[in-house]
């Protein structure tokens, strides 16, 4: 028999109080009235008659209610966990795979499957060894011991963590534990929810033949309700100012259960509450909100959308880094003055593009430093720059769009720049010339759409002599645009300029975005997320934008207040995700370096509460013998708080305190009545 | 009397009417006596009314029918009827009770049955109640019943002290002989009650004295070691009854037996009442052995 409320038990101690009664008020009692004592002489009762219970049998009777009673409270369970595993003499190897994922922080599945796990600690016989293994994303064996006392002290020590949910890592220390065991009788048992989420077991997760697996639900059968912020979104918008950038942050909400209405959602930078809203959301549905446009710091800055707290915490804040995106830098080359490409770029908000506009006899090697594309607008070769330099720019990563107008030249392009273009500078064809089919997946020109593009006709094109890499085929077949790597930059080579010479392009509305995605696909460039979910990795020159300054070694406070480092020599490349909230990177031996920030947060997938049969993780993981093993593997155990809401044994208990108190009653009646005095 | 149904006190004071209660009383133990136990009577002729069929032929005045040859009948009164007066004691200790009902209450129904007993037969019916001094008076008079009964139901148990004072100024202020019932639990020697009652006894009235104990006082069960408090002078003495028992009985039974011998003599009728006992059965015992009294005189 076990105790759900074991503490109840305390309540023994009321069994002294009759006694403690009968020592204590027996001297304070009223005394007894009579009518005239003229007949009663003095005879004091001796000390020892004190001692001695008035009543055994009443006293007996009381002290079995009051014990009873303290025993209902404490919640018996009859029964035990041991028929879950078996009952046979056989030394057994028990591997606990403890789901310690977010979803298990829902009302009452950690404290089941920590009741369920300790019932199994109760249940191991002599010779039994149990290796308890936590899982989320990733599975750790935290202890494996034969006394119950040291699993229960690592069991005291486990908490629901942030991460999401995987079996398939849980699963493969499952089968390396039990291969490694030399036990007759191997037995998994798996504590979790079983969201589906987790899923992601293969052919691959399998146990070894003759392994029982007993899969144990702790999610219960009460309906899930939880509120979550799913996702942030931060959009820059040009402010008022010169230059200056503001932010509008919007967050996508989600609720699970009963409909919620005028919760309240507040945006929260650096600590300090800035805007509020109130929404409403339908029963298990979601919706969006967006705040007013706030100042965006040129300096990374902790944020966050907060929703009301419910019975879930952990998912109800989203953080995030707030910062304006840096630049990205261009440098556009002109054999004649045209405005068209560098207002275009510059009128971008998102990313915000600085273009430094050269003509192609002044650039020189310095106008690269910190660019990262170089745009030829009408084919004019920078020979100030010269080939090698340009190239090795490329190869470095730098991107280039060589758009081979009426500047372009074969006799200007050094040799040492042809391995920029493919085949070469082609020569000038007139006539004119449209677009006659683009690929419209690619993502140089995917999001503008191909209809306006290939409606452009062109007065001249030039001929580009290349078979792969085809973006764009004129309507006589040749190729129009061609992107090629080289190195760790991309090159982009289209036959067309793009100063308005030969075409109206530049003034036409899809233009910009035109010339916008393509120096975007050359710089590679993509949007720093503001946020990544827990178990991400992230190396430091991710977040720094630029390689050559997230070199060395960086020390990382996690939002528990967590140290450690990362990069360099003896420490791990990237920065492990694990909990909810922001890190903060700083480079180690750089006095006065700001803190560079990471914002992490529960993956979205974990807020999924669906869960599936357990059943069909044993299937998985036993494949054909789980049909032989059948009958070895029963329905999930009832946790001990199941089988005591099943057995109600209290109830019985308390129907044992009733008839003892009758008992005492009849018992109490008998004695002689106290003296009383009325009319 | 042994074949009629005893009537439990505790089940006559949950009545509440004493009135009702003493009728019933009366009319229980009334039947069982062989003659009207009369307390004390003389009767005179009255007057003469002319005979209807069904009077007993036995009251005809044939003398006067001899003179007159009409048929009259001779009709008496009391005319010297006896002033009967309950004395209760109302004193603390007369509040005791020991699972049943207190002394006071059996000895208001005692008194409640005896005044209507003796106002059935004419007699002048008075109350008086006491502790320490005389609380309330009710003169004897033949109309006075009501107010007895009114009286005997707002008595309550309070104070206490000697009887000898409330009854030397109860004898003083009687100018007719009479019958004096005293109720009260008589927690003083012998030799004092009798000095007490001499005054009435004195003055040539009938004393009956019924002294009402509860059960409990004259068996002591009580069995634990605790602390007594006197009703009446509120002090306390720590007493271990089982220890005390059996002198206690022995002082009892001496103390009743000193008083049965005091107040054997005389003009005194001295009954013990335990509060136990049918109240019906009480005062048969109480007039039946009045009546033998009465006629051996």
């Amino acid at each position: 028999m076990g105790l759900l409320a074991p503490l109840f038990l305390l309540g023994l101690a009321a069994i002294a109080v009759p006694l403690l009664m009968h020592l204590v008020h027996r001297e304070k009692r009223e005394p007894t009235a009579f009518p005239s004592l003229m007949l009663l002489e003095r005879t004091p009762a001796p000390f020892t008659a004190r001692r001695h219970l008035r009543d055994p049998l009443l006293f007996l009777l009381r002290a079995l209610a009051v014990a009873a009673l303290a025993l209902a409270f404490a919640r018996p369970v009859l029964g035990r966990a041991r028929a879950l595993l078996g009952g046979d003499a056989q030394q057994r190897e028990i591997v606990v795979l403890l789901d310690r994922s977010f979803s298990m922080r829902l009302p009452g599945r950690w404290s089941r499957a920590m009741a369920a796990t300790d019932s199994i600690i109760g249940s191991m016989a002599r010779g039994d060894r149990l290796t308890l293994v936590a899982f989320a994303r990733r599975a750790e064996a935290l202890v494996s011991a034969t006394e119950a006392s040291v699993l229960r002290s690592a069991l005291q020590g486990l908490s629901p963590s942030d991460d999401g949910t995987r079996f398939a890592p849980a699963v493969a220390l499952a089968r390396e534990l039990a291969e490694k065991s030399e036990a007759p009788r191997k037995v998994v048992v798996v504590l979790s929810d079983f969201q589906r989420s987790g899923w992601d077991l293969s052919a691959e997760s399998r146990l070894p033949a003759g392994v029982a697996v007993h899969p144990i639900d702790v999610s219960g059968a009460a309906s899930v309700s939880d509120r979550a912020v799913r996702a942030v979104t931060v959009r820059a918008v040009k402010g008022s100012g010169e230059g200056s950038t503001r932010a509008i942050v919007a967050a996508r909400l989600s609720n699970v259960g009963p409909a919620v209405r005028q919760i309240g959602v507040r945006l929260e930078v650096s600590g300090r509450v800035v805007q509020q809203r109130v929404v409403d959301i339908a029963r298990d549905g979601a919706t969006a909100v967006e705040f007013d446009a706030i100042p965006l710091p040129p300096d990374a800055v902790p944020a966050r959308v907060v929703l009301a707290n419910d019975s879930v915490s952990g998912d109800d804040a989203y953080h995030f880094r707030l910062q304006a995106a840096p630049p990205l830098r261009v440098l556009a080359i002109e054999g004649r003055p045209s405005p068209f490409v560098s207002r275009a770029l510059a009128l971008n908000d998102d990313p915000r593009i600085e273009v430094l506009v050269r003509r192609a006899e002044g650039a020189t090697a310095a106008d690269l430093v910190g660019r990262r594309v170089v745009i030829l607008v009408d084919g004019a070769f920078p020979r100030g720059l010269g080939g090698d330099r340009l190239v090795q720019f490329v190869r470095e990563g730098g991107g280039l769009i060589a758009a081979l107008g009426e500047q372009a030249s074969a006799r200007t392009w050094p040799s040492a720049a042809r391995a920029l273009v493919p085949g070469g500078v082609g020569e000038r064809r007139s006539g004119t010339m449209a677009l006659g089919t683009m690929d419209a997946s690619h993502p140089a020109v995917g999001e503008i759409g191909s209809g306006a593009l290939l409606a452009t006709r062109f007065a001249a094109t030039r001929a580009i002599d290349t078979t792969g890499g085809v973006v764009a085929r004129f309507a006589d077949g040749r190729a129009a645009l061609v992107e090629h790597a080289l190195g760790a930059g991309r090159v982009v080579t289209m036959g067309m300029g793009l100063d308005g010479t030969w075409s109206d392009l530049p003034t036409q509305p899809l233009f910009l975005p035109f010339v916008v995605n393509l120096t975007r696909y050359a710089a590679a460039w993509r949007a720093a997320p503001v946020a990544e979910a827990i178990g991400a990795r992230v190396r430091p020159s991710d977040i720094a934008g630029t390689g050559a300054s997230a070199v060395g070694q960086w020390a990382v406070e996690s939002p528990s207040g967590e140290r450690s480092i990362v990069g360099g020599a003896n420490a791990p490349a990237a920065l492990e995700l694990t909990e909810a909230g922001v890190y903060a990177m700083r480079p180690r031996g750089v006095p006065g370096a700001r803190a560079r920030l990471v914002a992490a947060n529960v993956p979205s997938a974990e807020l999924d509460f669906a869960t599936m049969d357990p059943s069909r993780l044993v299937t998985a993981v036993l494949g054909d013998a789980s049909r032989d093993a059948a009958p070895a593997t029963p329905p999930a155990e009832p946790t001990p708080a199941e089988r005591e809401a099943r057995q109600s044994a209290w109830w019985y208990v308390l129907l044992a305190v009733l008839l003892l108190l009758l008992a005492e009653s009849v018992v109490a009646r008998r004695a002689p009545a106290p003296s009383r005095v009325g009319v | 009397m042994t074949d009629r149904v005893r009537l439990d006190p505790a089940t006559l004071v949950r009545i509440g009417n004493l009135e009702l209660v003493a009728r019933w009383v009366v009319e229980g133990f009334i039947s069982g006596l062989h003659r009207s136990p009369h307390l004390g009577y003389s009767t005179d002729f009255a007057e003469h009314r002319p005979y209807v069929p069904g009077d007993d032929i036995r009251h005809v005045d044939w003398r006067v029918f001899a003179r007159t040859e009409r048929t009259y009948l001779k009709t008496y009164e009391a005319d010297t009827n006896t002033n009967v007066t309950v004395l209760l004691d109302v004193s603390a200790s007369m509040g005791y009770a020991h699972g049943g009902i207190s002394k006071l209450q059996y000895a208001k129904l005692a008194a409640a049955t005896l005044s209507w007993f003796s106002r059935r037969q004419r007699d002048r019916v008075g109350l008086v109640t006491f502790a320490e001094e005389v609380r309330e008076i009710v003169p004897p008079s033949a109309r006075h019943l009501p107010h007895v009964l009114h009286t005997l139901e707002r008595a309550t148990a309070r104070g206490g002290g000697p009887l000898a004072g409330p009854l030397a100024r109860i004898a003083q202020s009687q100018q007719r002989r009479g019958v004096f019932v005293l109720l009260s639990d008589l927690y003083e020697p012998a030799s004092a009650i009798a000095r007490a009652l001499a005054p009435l006894t004195g003055a040539g009235h009938d004393v009956i004295v019924l002294q009402v104990l509860d059960a409990a006082e004259r068996t002591f069960p009580f069995g634990d070691a605790t602390t007594f408090r006197d009703l009446e002078s509120g002090e306390r003495l720590p007493v271990t009854p089982a220890a005390m028992r059996a002198r206690y009985l022995a002082a009892m039974d001496a103390h009743l037996t000193a008083m049965r011998g005091a107040l054997s003599g005389g003009r005194v009728d001295y009954h013990l009442i335990d509060t136990s006992h049918p109240l019906e059965r009480v005062l048969f015992d109480v007039l039946a052995r009045r009546e033998f009294l009465r006629t051996a005189v």
